[in-house]
């Protein structure tokens, strides 16, 4: 990309990244103290914290959100690591790791409402057992999901989180010598847990720490997920600030806003204490690292971890296939094992909802992940312009931090702040707004999974295709971008399951006056109506899987079709 | 004919190249030989305009006696030939021939030129093969026409054997001799190795360290 005046671009870009998240930020922390001349308060105050401590909903949400936003990241890094230290290499492993996209690619929301079908009293995994070994001919009085301790959301949390963390561990593995240092600790003597406990896994988690601290700050904040699948009373935090904020009563902005400032200290506090933990346990087992033990206790804990990973993968799957089996049932009695009568009728009745609700999600994960790619690549173009002219090219670039801020800012945190000034640019309910907050998510994902394909592309193939003809802005889309294109597919496809699976920046732009299949399945899933909410969720993970599955086919096999075509028709250009 | 004068080339710490001059006559190799690090590769980028902005350099050079030293990139008529081919690898092999060619000829004449080429490399049947289908010398040779189907003025050869295996390299060498002086165009070859410089059958010149 022939780019000028590179070091503009980057303020300007910066500036356009951090506006919101700092007016977003101000616009939470001003009503947190008091501030909020909507409702006529124009004086600093302490009053809403006092008022927040003295909520007794306060303290068990907080302990919720503590059990659940630390249990479920570390039961799924345990997951992924046993899984990983059991199957790395292994040609069966290979088939686990392609069905890892899938799930990568599903909403939370669609995967919490698969697992609200399986786990449920009346779910399948009761049905299936029923009523030949349990008896039951009802459906049992137990509170399997949404229980008052978190299990079922910290159960949902890790079968989401879990594919993330292998998916991210796998592509950190690349850059160790895994292959060689397997082969010389087996060597040694030494098994294969055991080398992966002393040797591997030291090494894999700094590489790791960013997605890791990403992950505790997604389970202490979630809402969509925990609205679906979680304990409502009391609710995790973010829940119930969730329902503060959006209280008829205006005054309970304040205490909402400084429970959002407070859920932000917490994150803090819990990543500060995790890295703490992780530091002492590092120094703790560092003599038994060298102990020369060829095995020992702990590696039964990362085999127990494979068949716990397995089965919350299968558990994935089948909530997955839940979905379609609900959206077409016609008649599933308790305790039938699959529905006795089939039909379209659930999914014709819901047609035209459907197709306006399609319509609204395809049309803002579209334009936002477009607009996601178009400025990844003028960022990316403008960061290997600065790495080219500094010759530096381990150089950090304002981006390379200033992109994470918004995955790890709790969104609760400053997108009601944000509303206050879509309100004030009058831009409170558009699709323009909507759109906005998408990118302003989307755009981090789409970033770093272009990143390292973009700064690796070989910059002689350009240089080359200029001097044989010099037609840099052409070359650059038909040369360049046309040998990204797996990169830049995978990038599209990765942008626009993040977009889908928005719930909040949706519902806070576009005040529930634009829905999307996210915000209807979430807001109907505690409706009873399991065909109608099967038909969304079904839906809302389609879409997903069938653009990840295109990304894979379409650059493999886009020049061998273009040459077919061309060949059939016998004209075309060469580029 | 191809004359670089006084050419000096620095870091902002030291100087890597001082006044070096030399004269290449039409269809002859001039063989530059030097250790690495030396800046060898660099004078190439400085003829070719796309020298990193960390060097600085200096000199002039001139195109049968016209300077040449501040046209822009898209007005040097410059073929660059590496070690590693840069054939695209999303477009087969006549697209990447015909992509070389200058958009003024006219369609037919365009595809006969890329045909004709094709023969040249007894690669008739590969032409709707993609780059990774072709060995090692076949892309080596279709990178040279690819870069002499765009009528270059003079033509850079930047280590371009190096990776080829002894026996594909006598041969590529003799082909890309033969074809320079074919096209009858100037071309200057940075090398590690002896043999290639030989090969060339044109003068030599050695570039040491400078102190």
């Amino acid at each position: 990309m022939p780019l000028k005046h590179t070091k503009w671009i980057t303020v300007l870009i910066a500036a356009i990244m951090t506006l919101p998240i700092f007016i977003g930020l101000i616009g939470t922390l001003l009503p947190a103290f008091q501030y909020f001349p909507p409702i006529g308060e124009y004086h600093f105050s302490t009053q809403p914290w006092q008022n927040m401590f003295a909520e007794s909903e306060f303290y068990s949400s907080l302990k919720l959100t503590l059990i659940t936003g630390v249990g479920a990241p570390l039961l799924a890094l345990w997951l992924a690591f046993s899984l990983l230290a059991w199957g790395y290499q292994r040609p069966f492993f290979r088939k686990i790791e392609t069905l890892l996209s899938p799930i990568l690619a599903v909403p939370h929301a669609a995967i919490a409402i698969g697992l609200l079908f399986l786990l449920s009293p009346s779910g399948w995994l009761v049905r299936i057992f029923s009523p030949w070994l349990s008896g039951f001919v009802r459906p049992p009085n137990w509170i399997t999901v949404q229980d008052p301790y978190g299990l079922s959301l910290i159960f949902a949390l890790v079968v989401k989180e879990m594919p993330y963390l292998l998916f991210v561990m796998l592509a950190a593995m690349k850059s160790l010598q895994a292959r060689e240092t397997i082969h010389a600790c087996q060597a040694l003597g030494y098994g294969r847990f055991a080398l992966w406990r002393k040797v591997l896994i030291p090494q894999l988690y700094p590489i790791i720490r960013l997605p890791i601290f990403i992950v505790v700050a997604f389970s202490l904040t979630v809402v969509d997920l925990a609205l679906v699948i979680g304990p409502n009373t009391p609710s995790t935090l973010a829940v119930t600030l969730y329902r503060w904020f959006n209280n008829p009563d205006l005054a309970m902005r304040l205490m909402g806003s400084a429970g959002a400032v407070f859920l932000m200290i917490t994150i803090i506090l819990v990543l500060g204490g995790w890295e703490f933990c992780h530091r002492c346990l590092s120094k703790l087992t560092r003599y038994e690292r060298s102990n020369g033990r060829r095995c020992g206790a702990t590696d039964n804990l990362l085999g127990s971890g494979v068949i716990l990973g397995l089965i919350t993968l299968v558990s994935a799957f089948i909530a997955l296939m839940l979905l379609p089996v609900w959206s077409l049932a016609k008649r599933w009695r308790f305790p039938d094992a699959l529905p006795s009568k089939w039909t379209w009728d659930n999914i014709e009745r819901a047609t035209p909802l459907l197709i306006e609700l399609t319509s609204n999600t395809l049309s803002i994960a579209l334009i936002a992940t477009i607009m996601a790619c178009a400025a990844s690549l003028l960022m990316l173009e403008t960061k290997r312009k600065s790495m080219e002219e500094s010759n530096k090219p381990t150089e950090q670039h304002a981006f390379d931090w200033l992109i994470y801020v918004p995955i790890l800012l709790p969104q609760i945190g400053f997108l009601f702040g944000l509303h206050v000034l879509l309100i004030y640019l009058d831009l409170n309910g558009s699709f323009c707004a909507i759109i906005a907050l998408h990118l302003m998510y989307v755009l981090p994902y789409v970033y770093l999974t272009l990143k390292g394909p973009y700064l690796a592309y070989n910059e002689n193939y350009l240089l080359q295709a200029n001097r044989l003809r010099y037609r840099p802005w052409h070359h650059y889309v038909s040369v360049k971008l046309a040998m990204l294109k797996p990169s830049l597919f995978t990038a599209f496809a990765m942008g626009f399951s993040v977009s889908i699976a928005q719930y909040l920046p949706t519902l806070i732009a576009g005040e529930g006056r634009h829905s999307t299949l996210t915000t209807e399945a979430v807001a109907r899933a505690a409706s009873g109506d399991r065909k109608q909410v099967g038909s969304m969720a079904l839906l809302q993970a389609f879409f997903p899987v069938i653009v990840f599955w295109l990304a894979q086919i379409i650059p493999a096999r886009w020049t061998k079709w273009r040459l077919a075509m061309k060949t059939l028709f016998k004209k075309g250009s060469p580029c | 004919m191809l004359s670089v004068k006084a050419f000096s080339l620095s870091t902002s710490d030291k100087v890597l190249i001082k006044e070096l001059s030399f004269d290449i006559e039409n269809g002859q190799v001039l063989s530059i030989m030097g250790p690495s690090g030396v800046g060898k590769s660099s004078l190439l980028h400085f003829l070719s305009g796309t020298l990193s902005s960390t060097l600085t350099a200096t000199g002039d050079f001139f195109l049968n006696n016209e300077s040449f030293h501040n046209k822009p990139i898209a007005n040097r008529k410059v073929g660059l030939l590496q070690q590693m081919p840069l054939l695209f690898p999303h477009m087969s092999i006549i697209e990447n021939l015909l992509f070389a060619i200058p958009p003024d000829v006219k369609k037919q004449e365009r595809q006969a030129l890329a045909q004709q080429a094709l023969e040249k490399l007894e690669m008739r049947d590969k032409a709707n093969s993609l780059p990774n289908e072709l060995s090692g010398g076949q892309q080596a040779r279709v990178a040279l026409l690819r870069t002499l189907l765009a009528k270059p003025d003079f033509l850079l050869l930047d280590e371009p054997f190096s990776k080829l295996d002894p026996a594909l390299r006598r041969e590529v060498r003799s082909f890309v001799l033969e074809e320079i002086r074919k096209a009858n165009i100037p071309a200057l070859l940075v090398t590690h190795d002896a043999e290639d410089a030989k090969a060339m059958e044109g003068p030599c010149k050695n570039i040491k360290k400078a102190v």
